[in-house]
Formats: structure tokens, sequence, C-alpha cells
């Protein structure tokens, strides 16, 4: 075996190496366009890389995790901009109503249950399977917040289990708030369902959403404690918004920020029902949420006037 | 409605740019444009691939580059992409574009005349 002809050992392994860790960059793709285009994809970062090197440039690594959400977002803007807006808000806001009762799971398990049905069915775009569910878990959980007995006996107050903490359920602001939320997911789905075309099925990471956000005070986040969960949901929310911004401004589409638009509106039944009671802290962050769904709503109109390659 | 409004002209980026720049002398593999546009701005724009890639696709998508062969050297999968008249003419008018604009500078501080007619 001379050197002339074959690779030293060192160099081949180091080569495998270096592709196997590129091969799990290139997951930042959408599958589809892996399968058609990873192998060259793979071939040109192998080309372009230095003999021996075993471990992916971080000039390289960026470029693919961006190319690959770029790719995403771009793979994602296809269809109806309007329906699957829609589609994408419903089921943000179906998450939401899902994790503000997971903590009561324990207390209320058959409605925890069917909140749950409605994310699955939203999910999988089962849309006229979700709507009685969304109008029974919605017409209960206004029941709770009303204190008035519906369909079953719940003791009220509803207190979370042990893991979760936090005060009982809808024990904090009225009715609003909750109505407000089923509202926005039943009629969502009612545009939704006017139209038969097929929607998108959603990713199941969807359901690691929910806990997430059941562990940040997803009823009412207490800014002035300022405590770890409730930096974590102003978090958490500042990520999601500047996604949708980001991936509006890269496709050219205002899915994302339909979507947004739709969380908003939920925080400003919040707003509206407890404004008495409401800090500056309380408005200040109301208000980046509103700025940043105007952002995500205005990013696409300009990528769609001023197109840049 | 976002479809009906009034389009500007589009801008290029200068990775855009220089791959543009790169396929003007003919169709290209992605290895080749990297090694092209390397050699054309004097070692300064090393694109990597994931911004290649990206970049191919949107150009492709605009109408201003176009796929003209696939092929497999030695296992591996190359595309070669070509300069679509539209191409041509957008990068030339880019480059007339920043030849105008570097004129009022040069023009001045080193008495090379302006560009603009």
């Amino acid at each position: 075996m001379s050197a002339g002809t074959h690779a030293p050992a060192g160099t081949e392994a180091a080569r495998t190496a270096l592709a196997r860790r590129y091969g799990r960059l290139l997951l930042a793709y959408p599958r589809d366009y892996r399968r058609r285009h990873g192998p060259e994809l793979l071939a040109t970062l192998l080309e372009t890389s230095e003999p021996g090197r075993a471990l992916p440039s971080w000039t390289e690594s960026a470029g693919l995790v961006r190319g690959g959400l770029r790719t995403r977002a771009t793979v994602a803007a296809r269809g109806s901009p309007w329906r699957d807006g829609l589609h994408l808000g419903v089921l943000v806001v179906a998450s939401a109503n899902l994790a503000l009762l997971l903590p009561y799971a324990r207390s209320m398990p058959l409605w925890v249950g069917l909140s749950a049905a409605v994310v699955l069915a939203v999910l999988l775009g089962r849309v006229r399977l979700a709507i009685p569910l969304v109008a029974l878990v919605g017409a209960k959980a206004v029941a709770v917040a009303l204190g008035r007995p519906f369909l079953d006996q719940t003791l009220l107050p509803i207190f979370p289990d042990e893991i979760w903490g936090g005060p009982a359920l809808y024990s904090e602001g009225g009715a609003v708030t909750p109505a407000v939320a089923y509202a926005a997911v039943l009629a969502g789905l009612l545009v939704i369902a006017a139209d038969d075309a097929p929607l998108n099925r959603r990713s199941w990471l969807w359901w690691a959403l929910v806990p997430l956000i059941a562990g940040t005070d997803p009823a009412q986040p207490d800014l002035g404690a300022g405590s770890p969960r409730t930096m974590t949901r102003i978090g958490l929310e500042l990520a999601l918004l500047l996604l949708a911004a980001w991936a509006g401004h890269v496709a050219g589409d205002p899915r994302w920020a339909l979507a947004a638009g739709m969380y908003l509106l939920t925080q400003m039944a919040a707003v509206a029902e407890n404004l008495s009671t409401f800090t500056r802290q309380d408005l200040a962050h109301f208000a980046l949420l509103a700025f940043l769904t105007l952002v995500a709503a205005a990013v696409p109109y300009r990528t769609r006037t001023q197109p840049q390659f | 409605m976002v479809g009906g409004m009034a389009k500007k002209p589009p801008t290029l980026s200068e990775p855009a740019y220089f791959i543009l720049a790169a396929l003007l002398d003919g169709p290209l593999h992605g290895h080749a444009i990297i090694g092209r546009t390397l050699e054309l701005s004097e070692q300064r724009v090393k694109l990597p691939v994931g911004t290649l890639y990206g970049a191919l696709d949107r150009l492709a998508a605009g109408g201003l580059i176009a796929v003209e062969r696939e092929e497999v050297v030695d296992g591996r999968p190359r595309r070669y992409f070509r300069l679509t008249d539209e191409g041509r003419g957008l990068v030339t008018a880019e480059a007339l574009r920043m030849q105008q604009a570097a004129s009022v500078v040069t023009s001045r501080v080193l008495g090379t005349g302006s560009a603009f007619a």
C-alpha cells in the first residue's frame, strides 16, 4: 500500500468522523431537502475541508445551521399563508391553554385529557374533531373561572399538583381571559374548517412546548417579583416572536405574524381584564409583545417589496 | 394583500454578487463556485457551504441562475449552475451601479473622472 494512492489511516478516520459530524449538522435542513441535496452538500463540505480535520469549523457549522433554518422557513411558507398562519396560531393558543391546565391534571384529569386531545387534533389537522372538544373544554374553563358547576362535580378551588406549585386555577383574574383564549381557538378552527383543503401536519416537537409553558407561570406571570420562572416565560415569548419575525423576513411570508397576532390577542384580553392591577412592568411586557408582533407583521412586507438575493 | 405590492428592483448581497460573477465564464458546480469566488475576491470572500447553497437556492428560485446539468463524479453528486439572461443583466447592472458609486470618490481622490454619464 503506497502513501501516494491511499490516505494514512489517521487521515481517513478523521475524514469519516468529519463526515459523520457534518451529517449531524445537516439535520438542520428539512428531511426532503436532505434526501435530495444532502449528499451533494456533504461532498462539497468534505472537498473544502483541509486534510486531517475531524471537527467541523465554526464558520461551516454556523452556515449549515443558518442555511438549514432558512430552508425550513422557506419550505414552510408554501400554500395559503392565511389559513396556515391561522392553523399555527390556533396550535400556539391551544398549547398555551393546555399548559395552563396541566399543573391541575390530578384534580381534573378528564379536562386536561380533553385539552390534550384538542392539541392532538390540531396537530394532525383534524379541525372538525377539535371544534366540539375545544367548545367543551372552553365552557368548563369559563365555568371554573366563574365558580359555577358544569357537567361534572369539580371541587373549587382547584390547587395545582405538588411538582408545579402556584395558585389555584383561575384564582387570579376573571373569566374574560380564558373565554377569549378558548373563543380565539374556536373561531380560528371554524374559519379553517370552512375550506376542505388538507392542512399541514405539525411537528410532534410542539408537545415539548406544553410542559415548558406550564413551568413558566402560564396564568399570571408576576413580573414585579422577577422569579426565574417568569423570566423564563418572557425569554420563551421573546425567542418565539423573534423567530416568527426572522422566518417572516426570510420567507417574505406573513403566516408567523398571524400566529403571533393570535397569541397577542389572548394577552390583550388579560391586559383588559386586569388593567386596574397592572404594574408598569406588566404594561412594558405587553408593549414589548405588541412591538415584536408588529415587527413580525412588517418584515414580510419589506422582504416582498425589496427582495434581496 | 402581499401579492399585489409594487416591487423595487432586487438587491444583491455580497455572496450573491460574487456567485453570479463566478458564473459569468460558464457553468460551475458548488465546490468550483467557492474556489472561483475566493479567486475573484482575492481570497476575501470564502463562502461557507451552507451559505453558498442557500444563496444558490434563492438565486435559482428568482430565475437568476438555473441548473445546467447533474453529474456524479467519484460517487459525489454535483449540480452545475449557469447564469440566466436575467442573472447576467442584474449582476452587470449591479457592477455598473457600484462603479458609478465608486467613481464619486475616486474621481476626487485619484482624479480618475466620474463614471456618471
